[in-house]
């Protein structure tokens, strides 16, 4: 067996505890192990980072990429928002997303002597996320001053679509072209479904409450990705809109960097890489009969990675995500509105969680988005009093704490829960890159299944997905 | 229904007067008096949306001495009448609207049915909206527009801007028009209207 491969460092942050207050990382204990994601799909494409070049290698392929974009639209005395969000910069450390960002402005202001670029980088709901990154990475110093991060709570400004008035961010929007820098990465498969996915931040990250409240409550969760296209295609956005450049991302690292002037062209090579290799992936996770998941990384409880799928995916693997005939995953805002005052789904036919799940260990992981659903239905084990009692000051986290245990140590949680759940396969959200750290009863298990699972998404799975978003063809 | 326990404090030192925390605050526990932001300890819910938005940083969220248990008594109100108010707004009374507060819509609805006209005084008395301050707006708007109330947004504020359109509302030729591409608007109708319609699991107050 492999040795675990070196996680994504603590990192400090207004939402999580002090870096120095991790003293163990799970995968640093007994009988940790480690996959290659290339051993489970061998058909995963080549990366270029984590690679020799680091992120050189990035720049040059934003180089690359922006070549064939048209750039005429923007003249020297033009100004340029480029539209960047928080989750590219929690990609394999988010030198490779930062590393884009500071390639495009160099690009744009040698290819068309414009000076006027600004950095406009959206949020989740961690106001403050992007300005700590900005800051992080150099960017302010890069743009010259000119970055900064934007909230949905922000000055809105009015578009009208032709599902009527929806509401952006008005600092995304004040100047005369925008550039959408994005990455292709999944992430959220359980709102977005991999339907618009490259489209979604105009009605997520640049949007303002009322949109994002739309999104989430108003359509349904096969609807709610509408969103983002009437916004994209009101005439206000269309007026604006110069060019996509993206960060195109596999489970096992950047693969390249992929731009276009016709968002919807780039939508669906995203579309492509999301269904086959992230398909592929949580199609395997959702083999796993039991395990103790063990969150470990530098983000919010659902956004944790383990091999390019978040903890929320994994809580829902127990369904297909990716099938649209599927009404609700068994993670998603719109099922976890419709538990009722028993604690059941209002719905029969409303999925449980994963009951793979058989324990969480949260040894490291952020406020700053709702979780208490997780801490409710899944039994959950909480490293360190200073964790629980920053989880009891977040106010999107009150009763978070009401359903966990808090352990002082990885070592005593992980006892805790091999004891209590009697299962030793152990699934580490940790970040590692190019692989997966697993206890060794999992790496076997997902060694063997993996083959099989590869063949029915290419032969069976796959199909249907495509064609579902109409992308088959 | 939430418990408060933290509270906003101004740093005056440091404070500009550039009002930004005024325009946020989703309860309008905020002011700026004699260019200071001043905070209605009263009022406050704990949010930090000031604290998150002030540029100059003067703003820190302390722990509250006393929490303060914020809660509508559902059982104050015929029920009713809840049910009526939340259907007509296309809502299960027992449906979450508020992920951070778990606040049910029959929460709002007997708020509104007690009299709250607006959605700050809905997010006052009940707490939604007082966590992650995005996901609940519309809900509230959606409940507020089927009791027949026409609210306006905070003069200057950007507390909210309103009501966006939902699955019912979409066009026809919308929906024709992008058939093909994964947005499933019919069937979420059904999805959601067999919600709207499911029985309430109990009445204990949420």
């Amino acid at each position: 067996m492999r040795p675990p491969i070196t996680p994504i460092p603590p990192r400090k942050s207004q939402y999580g505890i002090d870096p120095s207050l991790v003293k163990t990382r799970v995968s640093e204990l007994p009988g940790m192990t480690s996959v290659l994601l290339k051993e489970l799909f061998p058909d995963l494409p080549e990366v270029i980072y984590p690679g020799e070049e680091g992120v050189a290698a990035v720049r040059k392929a934003t180089e690359a990429a922006l070549q064939k974009i048209d750039m005429s639209k923007i003249k020297p005395e033009h100004s340029v928002n480029i539209l960047a969000s928080h989750h590219g910069f929690t990609l394999l450390g988010g030198e490779p997303y930062a590393e884009m960002l500071k390639t495009l402005k160099d690009v744009i202001e040698a290819r068309t002597g414009c000076k006027n670029i600004r950095l406009r980088a959206g949020v989740g709901l961690r106001f403050r996320e992007t300005e700590e990154y900005i800051k992080r990475y150099g960017l302010d110093k890069h743009f010259g001053g000119k970055a900064i991060g934007v909230a949905p709570i922000d000055q809105g400004i009015p578009i009208e679509t032709e599902i009527g008035t929806l509401y952006g961010i008005r600092k995304i929007y004040d100047a005369d072209w925008i550039v959408h820098a994005h990455n292709s990465d999944v992430r959220e498969v359980h709102f977005h479904r991999q339907v618009d996915r490259a489209v979604k931040p105009f009605g997520m990250s640049y949007a303002r409450i009322e949109t994002r409240s739309t999104y989430h409550q108003n359509l349904g969760p096969r609807a709610a990705n509408f969103t983002a296209r009437a916004i994209f295609d009101s005439p206000f956005v269309q007026g604006k809109f110069a060019f996509a450049s993206f960060l195109t991302v596999a489970p096992n690292g950047i693969i390249g960097v992929d731009a276009d002037n016709d968002l919807y062209a780039l939508n669906d090579r995203v579309t492509q890489i999301g269904c086959r290799y992230y398909g592929k992936m949580m199609t395997l996770f959702g083999e796993i009969d039991e395990c103790i998941a063990a969150l470990d990384f530098p983000c919010p409880v659902v956004y944790v990675f383990s091999a390019g799928v978040i903890y929320a995916n994994f809580a829902g693997a127990n369904t297909d995500l990716y099938d649209l005939d599927l009404p609700l995953p068994a993670y998603t805002w719109y099922t976890e509105a419709f538990y009722g005052k028993a604690g059941k789904p209002l719905l029969k036919d409303i999925p449980p969680l994963n009951p793979a799940i058989k324990m969480c260990v949260h040894n490291y992981a952020w406020t700053g988005y709702p979780s208490a659903f997780f801490s409710e239905h899944i039994p959950t084990v909480v490293v360190g009093q200073e964790q629980a009692d920053l989880f009891n000051r977040d106010p999107q986290n009150l009763t978070y704490m009401k359903h966990a245990v808090v352990a002082e140590t990885t070592e005593a949680a992980m006892e805790f829960a091999y004891k209590t759940t009697g299962t030793r396969k152990v699934l580490i959200f940790d970040g590692a890159m190019g692989g997966i750290n697993v206890s060794e009863p999992l790496a076997e298990l997902l060694l063997k299944k993996a083959p099989a699972v590869s063949e029915r998404v290419e032969s069976e799975l796959l199909p249907k997905w495509l064609r579902q978003r109409g992308v088959d063809r | 229904m939430k418990v408060v326990n933290l509270l906003a404090a101004v740093a005056a030192e440091k404070c500009r007067g550039c009002k930004t925390c005024e325009k946020v605050c989703p309860v309008l526990a905020i002011k700026v008096v004699n260019r200071k932001a001043v905070v209605d300890a009263e009022r406050c819910r704990g949010c930090a949306a000031c604290e998150q938005r002030c540029p100059d940083y003067a703003i820190t969220m302390v722990k509250r001495e006393e929490p303060v248990v914020v809660k509508v008594d559902v059982s104050a109100v015929d029920y009713a009448r809840v049910e009526d108010l939340c259907r007509r707004a296309r809502l299960n009374p027992e449906q979450i609207i508020c992920y951070c507060t778990a606040t049910r819509a029959e929460e709002v609805a007997a708020a509104i049915l007690q009299g709250a006209r607006s959605p700050e005084e809905v997010s006052f008395l009940t707490g939604a909206r007082t966590g992650c301050k995005v996901e609940c707006i519309q809900p509230i708007l959606r409940l507020l527009e089927a009791a027949g109330i026409k609210p306006e947004p905070p003069r200057d504020g950007w507390q909210w801007y309103g009501r966006t359109v939902t699955v019912w509302e979409i066009p026809e030729g919308v929906k024709h028009k992008y058939a093909t591409r994964g947005f499933y608007f019919d069937e979420d109708i059904k999805l959601l209207d067999r919600v709207v319609a499911a029985p309430v699991q109990g009445r204990r107050d949420s």
